[in-house]
């Protein structure tokens, strides 16, 4: 009977943790899929007004009143293939309200739109709207756009993908 | 006129979309520009005129930024488009009153300095008239009127300079409000240097030493000392509270009268002419400065006390009234109550000490000077004169008494003659 008793139990166990094993990885898949789905909505990320950075001699940017630093060598490199020809320049920086941040500058030929990351800022379009170069630019919120003027004349309502509007 | 209108209106339309186009940031940065501009001149002007443009300066501000409120509200954060005007406005006002405070309070200023120069003047002219009136004192003791006079010229003109000398104070003080612990560094020593420029110190121990002297010198009446046992105590409640705001105002250098340097102030020092303190002198602290004043002070009190007194026992004296000795309130009282028990108890005539004495002399010439606290005081005055009525009472009563058995005397007298004569006459006819 002992014997018996023993044989079938050496059977049930395996079982019963395969079983135990299977829920906790159901369960866990149900808690963890409940979480992925949990988000915030209607999030605007827009800064009221742009923010005008120095480049440093390090080759950084700072906002002081969004605390955000960033290295832009990569950014000189990609627009004048000089990874030092933004040092001492004055950037445009400004955030979307879908979070994006718009980057520009005198002299740029585009503007640099940035997803954040864990970080860094990922380009995610590099948006071409002055094929002389921008002189004085300047980005404006306008939800759900970002408008850039450089001077009187030139305006341009952009996304963060391309330009919407154009006016000469 | 239509070609113009078509003008003015293409040019309008060409003007939009550049002011359309303005950079957001540089609608903040002017106006944060403009901002401080108004705050830093609101902040440097120095006239009401000024700050009252700049009231409209605000309003134009305002109004130039009105469209870009809701931008400028979360631009500006933390602060807002209104309330950061609020603050200008603020600004402003405080600034205002700031200016108002300093215009106005200069005017009271000036007008102060005038007060005190004026004061100084008079207090030098009093000066040479108190050594003339000192003078005449010494020449008009032959005459009594004259005398009389002299000293009520005298007593005058000290009063007018112990008057004289604290409006001056007040005069300095005034700008300043009452509590001195409160004013700023700055203006205790302005104070400083407006007492030095006064000569205050050296005025009141001037005004003391007058007061010693002329006690010294001059022969009073009793009803000479209530005068001047008040004026002694206003100067002396004056000189204690201009010695402690004094203190609080010393800090630097502290100011001594010239007169006061050589050796200890007394009435026998010729009076502090002038004044005039040199760098070197103005070492003694304020303290040692209020000790020469407090000490010739305490030599006023202690002439004019022991002026008093004896005076008042010259009343007792003159009458032959013999009271025991006294020298002030207490030694007064105790004496006057062992006259009393001693006429009480003996047989000896009290109408020298109360009619003469107490009712003619004391109660008509010393009673308002003795009633001062600090001399007897009232109660126990009134104590000493009950004391003193009802001796008199008793007096009244006893010569009642004989004006009574004279009259029962003369009765029997005239009752014998007539008719107790009479009557032995007639019993004498019926017998022979």
């Amino acid at each position: 009977m002992a014997n018996f008793n023993d044989t079938s139990s050496r059977r049930l166990i395996p079982a019963m943790n395969r079983l135990a094993q299977s829920i906790l990885v159901a369960g866990s898949m149900v808690v963890l899929s409940s979480c992925a789905g949990f988000r915030l909505d209607r999030v605007n990320f827009g800064w009221p007004v742009e923010s005008v950075v120095t480049v440093t001699a390090s080759n950084t940017i700072e906002d002081v009143r969004y605390g955000v630093s960033a290295g832009v060598a990569n950014l000189a490199m990609e627009e004048f293939q000089d990874s030092t020809a933004l040092r001492g320049a004055t950037l445009r920086m400004l955030r979307s309200s879908e979070g994006y941040y718009f980057v520009t500058g005198p002299r740029f030929k585009h503007v640099y739109v940035f997803s954040p990351g864990a970080f860094s800022l990922t380009l995610n379009t590099s948006i071409a709207v002055s094929e002389a170069g921008l002189r004085n630019p300047a980005l404006n919120q306008r939800p759900p756009y970002v408008e850039l003027i450089d001077g009187d004349s030139f305006r341009r309502i952009l996304t963060s993908d391309d330009i919407v509007e154009a006016k000469k | 006129m239509k070609t113009a209108l078509i003008i003015a209106l293409l040019l309008a339309c060409a003007a939009a979309p550049a002011a359309a186009q303005q950079s957001d940031y540089a609608v903040k940065k002017s106006y944060e520009e403009r901002y401080r501009a108004i705050a830093d001149r609101i902040d440097s002007s120095a006239s009401m005129q000024e700050l009252d443009s700049l009231r409209n300066e605000i309003q134009k501000l305002e109004t130039a930024y009105a469209a870009h409120e809701a931008f400028l509200d979360k631009a500006l954060y933390p602060t807002t488009f209104t309330g950061s005007l609020q603050r200008l406005r603020s600004l402003q006002v405080l600034t205002y009153d700031r200016v108002y405070l300093i215009q106005t309070q200069g005017v009271k200023l000036s007008e102060l300095e005038a007060r005190i120069g004026s004061l100084s003047t008079r207090l030098d002219s009093l000066t040479s008239q108190r050594d003339q009136l000192f003078g005449e004192l010494q020449e008009s003791k032959k005459s009594l009127a004259s005398l009389r006079e002299a000293v009520k010229r005298l007593t005058a003109n000290l009063k007018a300079k112990d008057q004289l000398i604290f409006a001056l104070v007040d005069s300095i003080f005034l700008p300043y409000g009452k509590d001195v612990h409160q004013v700023a560094d700055v203006h205790k020593e302005a104070i400083e240097q407006k007492l030095e420029k006064a000569n205050v110190v050296t005025r009141v121990y001037e005004i003391a030493a007058d007061n010693v002297k002329f006690l010294e010198v001059t022969q009073l009446q009793g009803k000479d000392y209530t005068n001047l046992i008040e004026q002694y105590e206003t100067f002396s409640t004056r000189w204690g509270g201009l010695k402690e705001r004094m203190a609080a105002v010393a800090a630097t250098s502290a100011v001594v009268p010239s007169s006061l340097q050589t050796g200890k102030g007394t009435a026998h020092a010729p009076a502090v002419k002038g004044g005039a303190l040199s760098v070197g002198q103005a070492s003694q602290s304020a303290a040692a400065q209020a000790e020469h004043v407090d000490s010739v002070l305490a030599e006023w009190r202690t002439k004019l006390t022991g002026a008093f007194w004896s005076g008042l026992q010259k009343e007792f004296s003159a009458a032959k009234v013999g009271v025991a000795p006294f020298h002030d309130g207490p030694t007064f009282s105790a004496s006057i109550r062992t006259y009393v028990a001693t006429l009480k108890a003996g047989t000896q005539d009290p109408a020298t000490f109360v009619d003469i004495v107490w009712k003619q002399k004391i109660d008509k010439e010393w009673r308002d000077g003795l009633m001062k606290e600090s001399m007897l005081g009232k109660t126990e005055y009134a104590a000493l004169d009950k004391l003193v009525s009802e001796v008199s009472k008793e007096s009244i009563d006893l010569k009642l008494i004989l004006y009574l058995l004279g009259v029962v005397v003369i009765i029997g007298g005239v009752w014998y003659f007539l008719f107790r004569k009479k009557a032995s006459a007639s019993a004498e006819q019926k017998t022979t």
